[in-house]
């Protein structure tokens, strides 16, 4: 949060709902906007600052959003019921800590560099459970990932109100 | 000296590929593992008292009023506000922006500034803006026949029409419960470790029970005059589902997966026991007869859904006869019941599982405790392409079948409205905004990442490189290896996909009945039916209301 700017206080699902929808409207496949959503309320949550978030979306449909899921899921796989380390790059070290800590088995960051880092993992571990955090989101950042968001609703047509959502005209009794 | 947990004996769990069905989601009845039951148990355990903190309710029955409980060390209230409400904004339809009341379950009790700031906002529902404190939010409109009828009686000095009470069966219904965070509500995971509210939904069940509490305290209070307490434990409280419900299933396949284990796990524990005390079967005839009495009371206006109703009723008949206590005198005689109902329909088969488990509360009421997620989904990574294609074809050769080209198999497509920012099923053939289709096709994405699958085996990061659209899949099938009721078993864009089916299958884990569907995509149903009145928490007999019956 930046001293002067207006927020949103929101909960930490309302988060991570908004940020998965916005990255399914700037272009992210659905698996991957889950992981970003988890990984951008615990990112937020715990103090970090947003431009990395901002900067992952607006690099869609490539970018560290489709990419690091993938590094990581590369250094699990070499795992073989043991723990595995190696490196990864095209992310900044605090995106790479956040989507580190909302994966479902132990994984942490050995060594931070500006564009990646050594992690290590434990996929046969099961992880404790992240921090639920509430939040400030800037009212900057909430409009713009709101409207990346309104990018996969559909708008009412004359057949959908026709169909809804099956009701009557009077629902009463 | 270690404690060791021994699992009792069990028989083999009915497989998904039967259990998973929608179509037999869609013939599901509440069980005593229901989440209502939980709480209700739970309540009853620590003798909770509910007390009336506020009651500024003018004497036409509007105002505001807060009712509090104690349940595992932590207090809870329920803040309710009553709004005369024109009758042409009555609606159910999510697309409402007014109704009769409002509520707001409050961690601790709330004070002036508190009740001030709810008041002002649980009004607007998902125009309101809420804290940390307010743990659900939910809404409801009445039933305005009978609680009119209630209030006449009750003012005359007499006793509603018993008739109306059993045929209608509450006073308000509610048509949303929101949890877990929405519109600034408390995240469910900062209070799903305390006593009591670890279970699935016990939040949203707690304040549907109270809010029961309320509607029965607002009808007296209008009709000057108390109710009797056995039409109003007959008084339940409505609810009115859509859509909105139906993709939680989906989106939720660990919790899926959960609910519907510890249900299997019950009934394959009461299948092993070997032989029945004369007590059980006789317990096991008269829930029997029960059901059947049930039956008989669940009247709705759908012609289709009423032909079921009596099929059933017809079918129980026969069904019946298995629960003789003299036709439960061999061995394992509870697996011999099920085989014996294999014939029959599937509304027979899921009732006959409901209530073969009712009885035994010792053996299976601990397995509430494993309906929850508190961990998230925890499945080690499949090592390569090669091991994709095999769990697939040992969890999802269902999804490999169909031709997802065919217009039947995929007229249909989930997306959300933006009128409403709710999910909505649209046909794809007749309807704009199939581009921006949610994933609920789990059987499609399957299949697509099936066909693309390499030849010889590699790395399944370097498939998804390659695929990205293909992750969801690959997650899914990931998961099916360690949650084997994780996924509905039917094509959800199909033009036979009923979503009705959806929300029944949910609705019945949260212990409801008298379905009463009004369309393939929206339905009716009662709450808390039969549950123990607060005052009644202490009773003996406060654990057995399953399929409640009106004593008239």
């Amino acid at each position: 949060m930046v001293a002067g700017v207006p927020c949103v206080t929101c909960s930490a699902n309302e988060v991570s709902g908004l940020a998965a929808k916005a990255a399914r409207g700037a272009g992210a496949p659905p698996a991957q906007a889950t992981q970003f959503g988890a990984a951008a309320a615990l990112h937020l949550g715990v103090g970090r600052a947003v431009d990395c978030l901002d900067a992952a979306l607006a690099a869609l449909p490539g970018g560290p959003i489709i990419t690091l899921p993938l590094a990581i899921a590369r250094i699990a796989e070499t795992a073989q019921g043991a723990p595995a380390r190696g490196d990864v790059s095209g992310a900044k070290a605090d995106l790479l800590k956040s989507y580190l800590a909302v994966l479902p088995y132990d994984a942490r960051l050995e060594v931070g560099l500006e564009n990646g880092g050594t992690i290590l993992l434990d996929p046969m571990r099961p992880a404790a459970r992240p921090p639920v955090v509430r939040l400030d989101l800037d009212q900057q950042t909430y409009t713009a990932w709101s409207a990346l968001a309104a990018r996969i609703l559909v708008p009412e047509s004359e057949a959908s109100r026709r169909a809804g959502a099956g009701a009557g005209t009077s629902d009463n009794d | 000296m270690k404690d060791v947990f021994e699992a009792p004996p069990q028989m083999p769990l009915r497989p998904a590929a039967q259990v998973m069905r929608l179509s037999r989601m869609g013939s599901m009845f509440p069980t005593r593992l229901s989440f209502l039951r939980s709480l209700i148990r739970r309540l009853a355990e620590e003798r909770a008292t509910v007390t009336r903190e506020v009651w500024e309710i003018c004497t036409d029955g509007f105002g505001h009023a807060v009712f509090s409980l104690r349940l595992g060390g932590h207090t809870y209230s329920l803040v309710a506000v009553a709004t005369d409400l024109p009758e042409e904004m009555r609606s159910d339809r999510v697309i409402a922006t007014a109704w009769d009341s409002a509520f707001v379950l409050f961690d601790g009790i709330p004070d002036a500034e508190d009740i001030a700031r709810i008041t002002a906002n649980a009004p607007l529902q998902e125009a309101g803006r809420f804290g940390a404190r307010d743990l659900i939010l939910s809404r409801a409109n009445k039933s305005v026949r009978l609680f009119a009828h209630v209030v006449e009686a009750l003012r005359r000095g007499r006793q509603p029409e018993v008739a109306m009470i059993r045929d209608i069966g509450y006073l308000m219904r509610t048509t949303a419960v929101y949890g877990n965070g929405k519109f600034g509500i408390a995240d469910r995971a900062t209070y799903d470790m305390r006593p009591g509210l670890e279970g699935p939904f016990a939040a949203e069940m707690l304040t549907v029970w109270l809010i029961r509490h309320f509607t029965h305290a607002l009808a007296e209070h209008v009709g000057q005059g108390p109710l009797d307490p056995v039409l109003k434990r007959h008084l339940g409280i409505g609810n009115s589902t859509g859509l909105g419900m139906a993709p939680f299933l989906v989106t939720h396949p660990v919790l899926l997966n959960n609910w519907m284990m510890a249900r299997e796990t019950a009934l394959a524990r009461v299948r092993a026991i070997p032989a029945l005390t004369p007590q059980q079967a006789v317990q096991l005839a008269a829930l029997g007869a029960r059901a059947a009495a049930h039956l008989a009371q669940w009247r709705v206006p759908s012609a289709a859904h009423q032909a079921r109703i009596e099929t059933l009723e017809t079918d129980w008949r026969a069904a019946r006869g298995l629960l003789r206590p003299e036709a439960l005198t061999g061995d394992t005689p509870l697996d011999g019941v099920l085989h014996e109902t294999e014939q029959m329909s599937a509304d027979v088969q899921e009732l006959m599982a409901a209530l073969l488990i009712e009885p035994f509360g010792d053996l299976v009421d601990g397995l509430a405790d494993c309906m929850s997620d508190p961990f998230g989904a925890f499945a080690p990574p499949l090592c390569d392409t090669d091991a994709v294609r095999a769990q697939m074809l040992a969890s999802f050769g269902w999804a490999l079948e169909p031709d997802y080209t065919a217009p039947e198999e995929c007229g249909q497509f989930w997306y959300v409205s933006q009128a409403k920012m709710e999910p909505r099923l649209g046909l794809r053939f007749e309807e704009d905004g199939a581009a921006l289709e949610s994933p609920l096709d789990i059987a499609r994405r399957v299949s697509a990442a099936f066909a693309d699958l390499p030849a010889e085996p590699e790395p399944v990061s370097d498939f998804l490189r390659r695929h990205p659209d293909h992750a969801l899949a690959v997650e899914r099938v990931g998961l099916s290896a360690r949650y084997p009721y994780a996924e509905i078993r039917d094509n959800l864009i199909a033009e036979t996909c009923l979503p009705v089916d959806m929300l029944r299958c949910k609705l019945s884990f949260f212990g409801a009945s008298k379905f009463d569907p009004k369309s393939d995509r929206w339905t009716r149903i009662t709450l808390c039916q039969g549950a123990p009145l607060a005052e009644e928490l202490g009773a003996p007999e406060v654990d057995d209301w399953w399929l409640p019956v009106f004593p008239a």
